[in-house]
């Protein structure tokens, strides 16, 4: 079931020309933020807010999700100049969207989360919130990749180049998770 | 192989992958336009500061070329016309000649000079340079002024 040594260097090296063009971008888009060009900072956006979307979502609630990810980057835009690396644009962001969440829970600690099952919408919305629910249930390392697979359907090797995970790491983690998504969701059909 | 498909969407579609994608995939992520806070620009207010301050300095330019060319009408009245007393020859200096006592040099006045025509036209010169400054400064200011108006219009534009 697990991908072998060989299968995950062959599929790094088939993927390394194409992981190798985003920071390209992000380094070029970074500079020119920094050199007085909001317009880019458009562009950067555009390329990330997926990724800070569903990490978001592999945390926080659905409704809160959509703000936090606007202030996530009026929070980078400000604070760029602290980015050492130009290259490492996705994975500061994707710290920052980790942080936020943690933030998030500390904060509303004793507010009371109001259950989307009670907003009330269809059918296939209740179903997308029941199995996102059970994605959440799952250890952090699996249900971020999870959700930005499945739910942002972004592929294995952007989700390492955009977060700066190794590719094995990541694809590691997507075939435990959905592995133990299966059982869950086995579980749950079960029931 | 079902594996690449969950890993890049390539080989054959895995379908229980298919079907918790096309759930799931209503919660993805819905564009939203992201607006940057306006730049702020202290152009207007630092034009101000810059006019207020050359009034400013202008203003106490000009009270002083004026203050200079009026005369002190009590210059006059403070003559007596009385003949001094001589004074009696005073005794030899105990100071040194480098080092004079401090309440010696307090005396020292230097005579004002009467008003002159001279004086006329150093204020008149003075006030010449004055407005050839004030003039250069507007003339600056304002082609700042040109210079920065059609890039507050181009952000304007790409802002809006």
């Amino acid at each position: 079931m697990y991908a072998t040594a060989d299968m995950l260097l062959t599929s790094t090296q088939a993927h390394a020309a194409e992981q190798s063009k985003e920071p390209v971008i992000e380094v070029m888009l970074v500079r020119a933020v920094l050199e007085g060009d909001r317009d880019s900072f458009g562009r950067l956006y555009d390329l990330y807010a997926p990724l800070v979307h569903g990490i978001l979502l592999a945390r926080v609630p659905r409704a809160e999700v959509a703000d936090l990810v606007q202030d996530i980057f009026l929070h980078a835009f400000k604070k760029l100049h602290t980015l050492r690396d130009s290259a490492a644009f996705g994975p500061w962001i994707a710290m920052i969207a980790r942080n936020r969440a943690v933030d998030f829970h500390r904060r509303s600690k004793e507010t009371v989360e109001i259950n989307d099952d009670l907003r009330g919408s269809d059918t296939h919305d209740s179903k997308a919130r029941e199995i996102l629910e059970l994605i959440r249930s799952l250890p952090e390392a699996y249900r971020e990749t999870l959700v930005l697979r499945l739910v942002e359907g972004m592929t294995g090797p952007e989700i390492a180049a955009r977060t700066g995970l190794t590719a094995a790491s990541v694809r590691v983690n997507l075939h435990r998770g959905m592995k133990l998504l299966r059982e869950q969701l086995g579980v749950m059909e079960g029931l | 192989m079902k594996d690449d498909y969950l890993w890049d969407k390539t080989g054959q579609p895995d379908p229980e992958i298919q079907k918790l994608e096309e759930i799931l995939g209503t919660l993805r992520y819905e564009p939203r336009p992201f607006v940057l806070p306006r730049r702020r620009n202290y152009f207007p207010l630092l034009a101000i500061a810059a006019s207020i301050l050359l009034a400013i300095i202008a203003g106490s330019i000009w009270l002083r070329v004026r203050s200079g060319d009026e005369v002190p009408p009590q210059d006059a009245k403070l003559e007596s016309p009385t003949p001094k007393p001589l004074e009696a020859p005073q005794p030899p200096r105990t100071g040194s000649a480098l080092n004079p006592p401090l309440h010696a040099s307090n005396r020292i006045h230097k005579p004002r000079s009467a008003p002159s025509v001279v004086n006329d036209e150093e204020a008149l010169a003075a006030k010449e340079q004055l407005m050839l400054a004030l003039r250069i400064t507007t003339e600056k200011l304002s082609m700042v002024h040109r210079k920065t108006q059609p890039n507050q219009i181009k952000n304007q534009h790409r802002i809006g």
